[in-house]
Parts: C-alpha cells; structure tokens; sequence
C-alpha cells in the first residue's frame, strides 16, 4: 500500500510539488508501480554481490591542475547571474 | 536504380567525385525540411554548421587527401548528447535554451573525422518513455507509417535514419532506447556493452545502464560506426574502450557452427507475428549452418521490475540537478529559493519523468532501501550471473527486440506498468551491460516491421554483428527502405 | 545532581592537494567567484567525476596518522540532497565503505578518543545572501575533505580543545592539509549530550554545525552544556536536532526547517570504481609518514633529556621540531639548542602562527654551529647569547660577528697572566679574601672576565686566583 502521505513525503525529498488532482492520479499509478517492484521480493534472497557493472577498480587521475573555463562560459546558461556569481533573487 | 544511403555507398560517391559534400549535404537539409513536418524527427537543424563542414571535406577531397570512413558523411545526434554551441535539451521544458559548452567524447571523436552534422533528434523526455512521446516536441513518427510511432526512446535518430534524412545515427540506449525504435523503425540498431562507448558528454538517465550507440540502415554501417566511437576515454571512469579487432573486418566470416541460443522465456508471452518471424530467422540461421540450442533463463522474469528500480533510483539522483540555478529553465514567480526550485522542477519536467524521480526517490528512501533497492542490487547480480551461464552454451543469444510492433500514435498505453512491459525483451541487456543488435526480420500483416536482437557476451560486438550480417546478406528483403527520403 | 559531557566530533578537513577531488580545477582559496570551476565541478549534465589519486592517499596517510584501519576495499556513494550550493543536488562521499577505520587520538591525560572512520567526500560551493537574495559562488565546490567521525569519547571542553588541536597538529605534521580554521579548511561539527555522572547511558544529543575556531568550539559546547542541564533538571526533555552556534550572541539555535526532515538516500555512484588500496601501497605510505608530535615528543624526553614542556613547545609545528633537530645534530647537549629556542628565539615569535611559520634569519646549520663554539669551550654562555641576538638580527653567522682573536678561548699562559694582573692591581680584595670574606674572591674572577671579554673560564679563573693567593 502506498499512501497519499508517502507520496508527499518522496515529493518532497524530489523537490517537486503534487497538486491535490495529481496526488490521486499519482497515488494509484505508484501504487501499481510498486506492486509491479514488489515482484522482486518473490526472488529467493540471493547471496550474489553485484559490484560495479564492469568490475573495474582504482581508475584515478593525477593531480595535476587543468586550466578552469572562462566564468562567461561557466554562467552563460544561467538565467539571472550577478557579478560573476549566479543568482537566485530572493523572490519573482 | 535508387536505393537507401549508407555510409559505404555515401563515401564512395564522394570519393569518386560523383557528388559533392556540400551538395550532399544541401540535398539532405532539403530533405529535412520537406519531410520533418511529417516525421518530426529533428528538433534542431543545424545547417550552417553542417554546409561549412561539408565544403571542408569538398576541400579536403580537392586537394587528394586521405578520408576517415566517416569523413564527410551525413548524420544526426540523440538530443541527450553534449554538442558544444548547439542546444541540448532532452527534448524536455526544463533544458530548452540549454547549450553546452563542451563536446561529448562521441561527438569529439566524429568531429574530428569531419562528420557532417544535419540536427539534434527527437527523444522521449531524457530517454524515458517507448514511444518518444513524452518528448516536449511531440513524438517522432514511424517512416513506414505516420500513423506509428518511432518507438523511444532514441525515436528521433530512428525515424531520421529510418525516413532517410540522415545516414546513420547516434543514440543512446539505456533500457531498449536504441533497440527498439531501430526495431519499430526496421532499421539497425547496435547497443555496445557497458564501457565500450564513452559515456562523457552524454545526459544522464540512469548510469550503470546507459550506452551510447549507432542507428543504421546496414549492419556493416553498424560495425564502422561503433568500430570509429568505441575508443578508451579518460575522462569516464567507466570507460573500458576497444576490445578485440574492429568489428568490420570480421562481418563476412562464416558462422557454420555458431551456436545460436533460444531462451523460451523471450519467446513466451510475445505477439504472435514477433515470433514467428523471430523464430523464422532462426531457421534462416539454421540454414547458414549455425547450431540452435534452446535454454531457459527463469530469472529473466524479474529484470523488468530490477531494471525500473535500479534505473528510476539513479535516475531520481541524476536529475536532481534541475534546479534552475545554473542552466535551463528557471520559474519566473516564486517565494524564495526552495520555492523557485521545486517551482521550476514541477513545471519543467514531464508527467512520466516526473514520475520516475518518484519512484526511483522512494525505493531508496529509508525503510525501502533493503527491500527494493538492496534487494533489486543482489538480483541484478544473479541475472549477470544467468547470461554468464548462457554464454556457456551459446555464442549468441536470439531474441525478439520488442514483443510488439510499432503502436499507433497516441496509444502508447496509459497504464505505466503495461507501458513499461514493452522493454521486456531489451532491459536484461542492460542489466548485464552486455552488447546486442537489433535488426529487421520482417514485416507483419500492416506493413510494420519486427525486429530480432542478438545478444553477445561482454565485448562480442564482432560476433554479433557477423551474425547479424550474415542474416542482412540471406534475407535483404527484411531490410527493406521506408518511402521517405534520400535515395541515391 | 552533577552532571557530565558527552561529546562526539565529526571534523572536516580540506586536503591540499593542488586540484579538486574530481576534475582538474585548483583548489586554491578565494580567487574571483567562479572561476575556479569547469563543466564537472558545477554539474552540467554529462559531465562525470574522476578521482584524484593524491585525495586517496592523502586519506589513508591522514587514517594511519591516527591508528586507523585501511580496509582493501572502499566505494564512493551519493549523498542526495538538494541544496543551491551543491551543483549534482548530491554529495559525493563515502557511506558503509570508508577508506579508514578504527583508530583514536590519544589525549595528554591517557585518554583515547576513538575514531570511527576517516571517509572522503567533496566540498559544497559558496552561498552568499545580499539583500535576500542568494549569489553562489562553486569556487570550493569539489574540493576534496577528509571526515574524522569521532565516538562520542569526549568528556570534558578541554578535552574538546586538545583533541582538535591533535587533530591540527596531526594533518599538519603529515602534510595532508593547513587546518586554518578561519579560511574554512577544518570545520567542526560537535554533537553533544549530557548525562548524570556514573550513568553509562547517553543522552538525547544535539549537533552544532559548523564550526571554525577552538574558540567558538569551548564556548558553544559551554552554553549547549548548560543548555541542556538546565533543560534537564527542569524535568524537561532535550530534542534531537541541528544546532548552528551563533558567536555574536553566545547562543545555539535550531537550524532547519519542518520541511526537509533529511533522508539523504546514499547509495553507490555509478559513475566512479570501486578503490583497491593495494597492501603495498599502505606500506609506502606508511613510510612516508614522519614522526608524528606526539612520538617525536615521547622521544625529546626519554632520549634527549628535555622536560616534558620543552617537548611539547618544541614538536607543536613541524619545522620548529625538524629546526631543533638540526640545530642539535652532533652537539654534546640537546638542551642547549631547546634552550635557545624557546628562550631566546620564541621571544620574538609572538603569535601562534608566528610560530608555525617560523620565519627566522638563523638557519638551523648557523645555530648549530654557534653551539658547536660553545661546546669546543672557544666562546662562553653570555657570548653566544648576544651572538645569537645579533644574528637573530642581521642573518649573520657566528664566525662573521666573533672576531678570530675572541675565539680560540684563552690559553693556561694567559689565564695565568690574567689572574696575576688581576691579584697585583686589586689589592684590597686579595686582603679581604685573606681575611676570610670568601665573597671577595669574585671581583678578581670578574676582573679576570672583563679583561679577556667573556673568554675565559670563571671556574678555571676561580681556581687558578685561590691557587696563586695560596
């Protein structure tokens, strides 16, 4: 069981906002989407450990310094920037 | 006599002077504006770029310089990979006006052999969806039939290279994203096996799943184009680069005594068209002198649920950095700056996205980790373990690509689980990060065409592909063109 | 009813190691906003992270400074939370697999303060607020920390104080970090409870975030202490929260909101390997590790004699400790060179930074060998210390301010000749000796002194004079 609570609650650790409308819709498609997950838990527990999906380990770089970007690169696809920083304005 | 373009018979014409790049070029932009108001496969045109390129390679080619296999040749782009100074969006309201200011390594590498660009292609909102409806333009259409999708989510590059507008493609596929609407599309589709391909560059949809790939009209296309991006990449930790000889050189090789597996569980529960022309080819194969062994694979009935878990939790990360602050689309009215962000994630994300951040934040969220994500984590490793097994008995495995064929517009299924039931047949690939390809064999009843994959072991693209090839050169009439596009 | 401290650390330390944790930008501090940044370190979509090699080892030499475990496997996870100053809206950290494990801060009273785990993570941006509105600046975004988790071990405020102090002194030593506090390069987070002295239960705790000098530290873990006592004896109940320490007022106050009850969903990132470190590996660094203070300390007493103070000042940074060690190389006595530089030198290095800097104009080689005059007995204790002045002065040497005829001490002929002028001009005094005022004898000895200048023995003097007055 999904409850219209635990919907609000994940919505909003996601960061998103859920109208009382598409609460409902929500609620039902997750309820099944879940159901759908819980197939999973008819599985025999396995013991197999998955680590990462190509098994490779210690890819590292040295340190050694790249040269930054121009900062109008950095900000040029923020909307509002202001004196080399990018800016959220306190409200619009 | 006209046929389809491929990059062999593309580069031979430009090498023997029949026609110039930029000529070719002009022609294929033509092409896109007549046709795209019909297919809308392209998202963005980038003509300048592309006609500048192409009179480079004219150059090159006056002044007797040696070409790369891809020099010169034009193609297109999936909407989620990076191209420096050209919009990259997702085909999503939260990164319209995005433009990158880097080169995916795929990109870089094409670049650099002076591929000629046409536009980026339509996809399903950051590759989620299997129809390429959820994408903010609209769904691309299916070049045998208008009134079909292209499939998704790479349905942009699919119906692109399918409508022949463009030569070949790239695009990415994380659960079936490539596979699919080159299936829906009959054409080709090849995805690599996890590392094979830089993911740099490439927009995150779910990481240890992702790969990008080409989309071809020929199986040798296939072979040229992995063979030119398949290269180690410093910049992705998970970059594992070439392995083997390049997978060109080995097409033409006779498969006598190939063992071919059947897994029932990839036939059971398909449409019946699928699996008579699936199990038609494996007659074919049959006849070219392969071994057919059949097997079952029981755990295959969980990596659907495995897949939608696992992907949606990376996925539910992955986009978390939406937020308005540095690149896309900002609310325009809001209370303060938590407002402004979950503002401007609830209107710039679609219906189905937004729904797999859903899913993917709660199966990790404490007190469901253990029993979804953790659990889902251990079967992701039986089912490696399952192929690995497989892999014992056969060289390649046979499969349908899509149980279905294409769906017609609109009726990409409302239900989210029975949508998610399409990606049936190409999710364990991912799961596993093995490669596999897609390729016609055949047309049912409407017209429609059916996609088979080959599956290999990790890095058997040359196998694979040399199976494939050798079904494309036994029975080209399932290879057969759309009515769309350039013919040369 | 008397109550006692709880406390815990979790201390994040900046590594120095020239480029950020994942891409190639530097690490320097400050700099115009954003321009130490590129397309990994703010986040645009398709970049990917690459582990710097010298974060991991830095790690691993920070865990064997203080006893740690190095486990042969480590992972990096995602830290999810969305915040303006952390472009992915996750934190690249470690969760269940840290690099260390295990270890402890031994403290000066025989306590050991247990360290859980050492993990590395990447640093968050800068937010800057101007009028209400937000300005962020990801300069420090991905620059590489160290987390020392520490058990709740800690029981008093000056235990408190000492164990960030050891921890300084310990990431210092090694190399691995500057530990200024006031640039934000080691921050504290304390988390605090108290309970009734006796009990081995632990209270409720609070957590203050943040901290940035041992200052604030003492005073806030005052206030919450008392805070939470009062809360107690009251009959009331501590909550369990985030505290931010305000040094303006002297007060703790709650940090977060209702809405983000934190669930930060870890699990482990995709896009990076998982970290072998290798057996051989963790012996080479262990090799490069330097004594650490407290070794080198333990050593100043038991094999050089010095007290334990002196030990203590002279092992507080590591190049007064590698600058005394020199300055004593091939001296018959390890004092002498403690002795001039805690007395003499120290006196003009005012401030603790002063001091860790340690910019002097005597090298240690020049101490070494004005030491070296004194033990050959060719110059006395009070020349060699207003040589050491003057050289302290003009960065000269002993040998360029001693002239050749000063040196070379005084011969038996000329001690001899000394103490005789010295009997024949002061005859009062050689009457008075004679008469039994034994003080008397001192003026001869002084005038011995004052005519060779400092050079002569006053003992030899002494015994020489009483041997010629018989």
């Amino acid at each position: 069981m999904v409850t219209r609570e635990e919907i609000l609650k994940i919505a909003t650790l996601s960061k998103l906002f859920v109208s009382e409308d598409e609460l409902t819709k929500l609620t039902s498609d997750m309820e099944q989407v879940i159901a759908f997950a819980d197939t999973i838990n008819s599985a025999e527990d396995s013991t197999t450990e998955f680590d990462n999906i190509n098994n490779l380990s210690n890819v590292l770089r040295e340190d050694e310094i790249v040269p930054s970007i121009d900062r109008d690169k950095i900000l040029c696809n923020a909307r509002d920037t202001d004196d080399g920083h990018f800016l959220v304005k306190k409200r619009a | 006599m006209s046929e389809r373009g491929n990059i062999k018979k593309v580069s031979e014409l430009l090498r023997g002077r029949q026609i110039s790049c930029e000529e070719l070029t002009k022609s294929y932009i033509d092409e896109i504006e007549k046709s795209n108001g019909e297919l809308n496969a392209y998202v963005k045109i980038t003509p300048e770029s592309a006609l500048e390129t192409a009179r480079a390679v004219d150059k090159k080619i006056a002044d007797g310089e040696e070409l790369s296999p891809l020099e010169g040749i034009p193609m297109t782009l999936k909407d989620n990979i990076s191209t420096d100074g050209i919009e990259t969006t997702c085909c999503s309201k939260i990164l319209k006006g995005y433009v990158p200011v880097y080169d995916a390594t795929v990109w870089d590498i094409l670049k650099k052999q002076n591929a000629v660009l046409l536009g980026k292609t339509n996809m399903d909102e950051f590759a989620m969806g299997s129809s390429c409806e959820t994408s903010c333009f609209g769904g691309a259409k299916n070049p045998h039939n208008i009134e079909h999708v292209a499939g998704g989510s790479s349905g942009g590059v699919a119906s692109a290279v399918g409508g022949n507008i463009a030569v070949y493609g790239l695009g990415s596929d994380t659960g079936g994203s490539i596979r699919q609407p080159a299936s829906f599309c009959g054409i080709v589709g090849l995805k690599p096996t996890y590392g094979a391909v830089s993911r740099y560059g490439l927009i995150a949809y779910a990481s240890s799943f992702d790969q990008i790939g080409p989309i071809t009209t020929s199986v040798e296309d296939a072979a040229i184009v992995f063979d030119a991006i398949s290269e180690y990449d410093e910049r992705d930790s998970t970059s594992r680069g070439k392995n083997g000889t390049p997978s060109a050189t080995t097409l033409k090789n006779s498969i006598k005594g190939m063992r071919i597996g059947i897994a029932k569980e990839y036939i059971d529960g398909v449409r019946d068209d699928v699996r008579e022309a699936v199990l038609g080819a494996s007659k074919v194969y049959e006849s070219l002198g392969a071994e057919i062994v059949y097997f079952d694979l029981p755990v295959l009935k969980y990596s659907l649920p495995v897949y939608y878990i696992l992907a949606c939790a990376e996925a539910s990360s992955n986009l978390g950095r939406y937020d308005g602050i540095r690149y896309g689309y900002k609310a325009e009215h809001y209370d303060d700056v938590n407002d402004m962000i979950k503002k401007t994630r609830s209107e710039g994300f679609g219906d189905e996205v937004k729904r797999r951040i859903l899913l993917g934040t709660y199966v990790l969220s404490s007190g469901y980790y253990d029993a979804y994500y953790k659990k889902a984590q251990n079967l992701r490793g039986t089912i490696v373990n399952a192929f690995k097994d497989a892999f014992t008995k056969c060289d390649v495995i046979l499969a349908p690509t899509v149980p279905m064929t294409a769906f017609k517009n609109g009726n990409a299924i409302s239900d989210p689980v029975e949508t998610y039931l399409t990606d049936i047949c190409t999710v364990p690939v991912n799961i596993c990060g093995l490669p596999a390809v897609s390729v016609p064999c055949g047309f049912n009843a409407n017209g429609m065409p059916i996609g088979m994959q080959l599956i290999g072991n990790t890095f058997a693209e040359a196998t694979i592909l040399n199976a494939a090839y050798q079904y494309e050169t036994a029975v080209p009439e399932a290879f057969k063109s759309s009515d769309f596009g350039i013919k040369l | 009813m008397k109550y006692e401290l709880v406390a815990g650390f979790e201390t994040h330390v900046e590594l120095s190691t020239k480029t950020k944790i994942f891409c190639g930008c530097t690490t320097q501090f400050g700099g115009e906003p954003n321009t130490h940044c590129c397309p990994i370190c703010i986040g645009l979509p398709g970049t990917l992270p690459k582990l710097n090699r010298q974060v991991v080892r830095y790690a691993v030499m920070a865990g064997l400074a203080t006893n740690c475990t190095i486990p042969e496997t480590a992972k990096m996870d995602r830290k999810n939370y969305c915040y303006p100053d952390l472009p992915k809206a996750y934190q690249i950290s470690q969760y269940d697999m840290p690099l260390c494990v295990g270890g402890y801060v031994q403290l000066s009273n025989g306590r050991r303060i247990r360290l859980t785990r050492i993990h590395i993570e990447e640093d968050a941006g800068k937010l800057i607020h101007r009028h209400g509105d937000t300005l962020v600046d990801y300069n420090r975004g991905g620059v590489p920390l160290i987390e020392i988790v520490s058990e709740p071990d800690i029981r008093s405020i000056e235990e408190a104080r000492e164990y960030v102090e050891k921890l300084q002194l310990i990431m210092r030593y090694i190399g691995v970090s500057d530990c200024k506090m006031q640039e934000g390069s080691m921050r504290c987070d304390v988390n605090i409870s108290v309970r009734e002295v006796g009990s081995d239960k632990l209270g409720t705790r609070t957590e203050i975030k943040n901290m940035n000098s041992i200052a604030f530290i003492a005073k806030a873990m005052e206030y919450e202490f008392e805070r939470q006592v009062d809360i107690l004896e009251n009959g009331g109940q501590v909550v369990q929260e985030t505290l931010r320490y305000d040094d303006v007022t002297n007060t703790t106050s709650s940090m977060r909101g209702k809405e983000d009850a934190n669930d930060y969903r870890y699990f482990r990132d995709p896009d990076l390997v998982t970290i072998n470190v290798s057996r051989e590996e963790v012996e080479e660094l262990r090799g490069l590790l330097p004594e650490l203070p407290t070794q080198k300390a333990e050593r100043y007493v038991n094999e050089l004699g010095l007290s334990e103070t002196d030990a203590a000042l002279l092992t507080k940074y590591r190049r007064i400790a590698e600058y005394y060690e020199a300055a004593c190389e091939g001296t018959k006595n390890p004092k002498t060179a403690a002795n001039f530089i805690i007395s003499q030198i120290f006196r003009r290095l005012d401030t603790e930074s002063d001091k860790e800097d340690f910019n002097i104009k005597v090298t240690a080689d020049a101490l070494n060998e004005l030491i070296k005059l004194l033990d050959d007995g060719k110059i006395r204790m009070n020349l060699a210390k207003s040589t050491l002045d003057k050289m302290l002065d003009t960065g000269k040497r002993a040998t360029e301010l001693i002239s050749e005829s000063d040196m070379g001490g005084l011969d038996d002929a000329a001690l001899l000749a000394l103490c005789e002028q010295a009997i024949a001009s002061n005859g009062n005094a050689v009457n008075d000796y004679k008469n039994g005022k034994e003080k008397a004898i001192k003026s001869l000895i002084g005038f011995v002194m004052k005519n060779s200048r400092g050079k002569a023995d006053a003992a030899a003097a002494e015994t020489k004079i009483k041997e010629l007055i018989g």
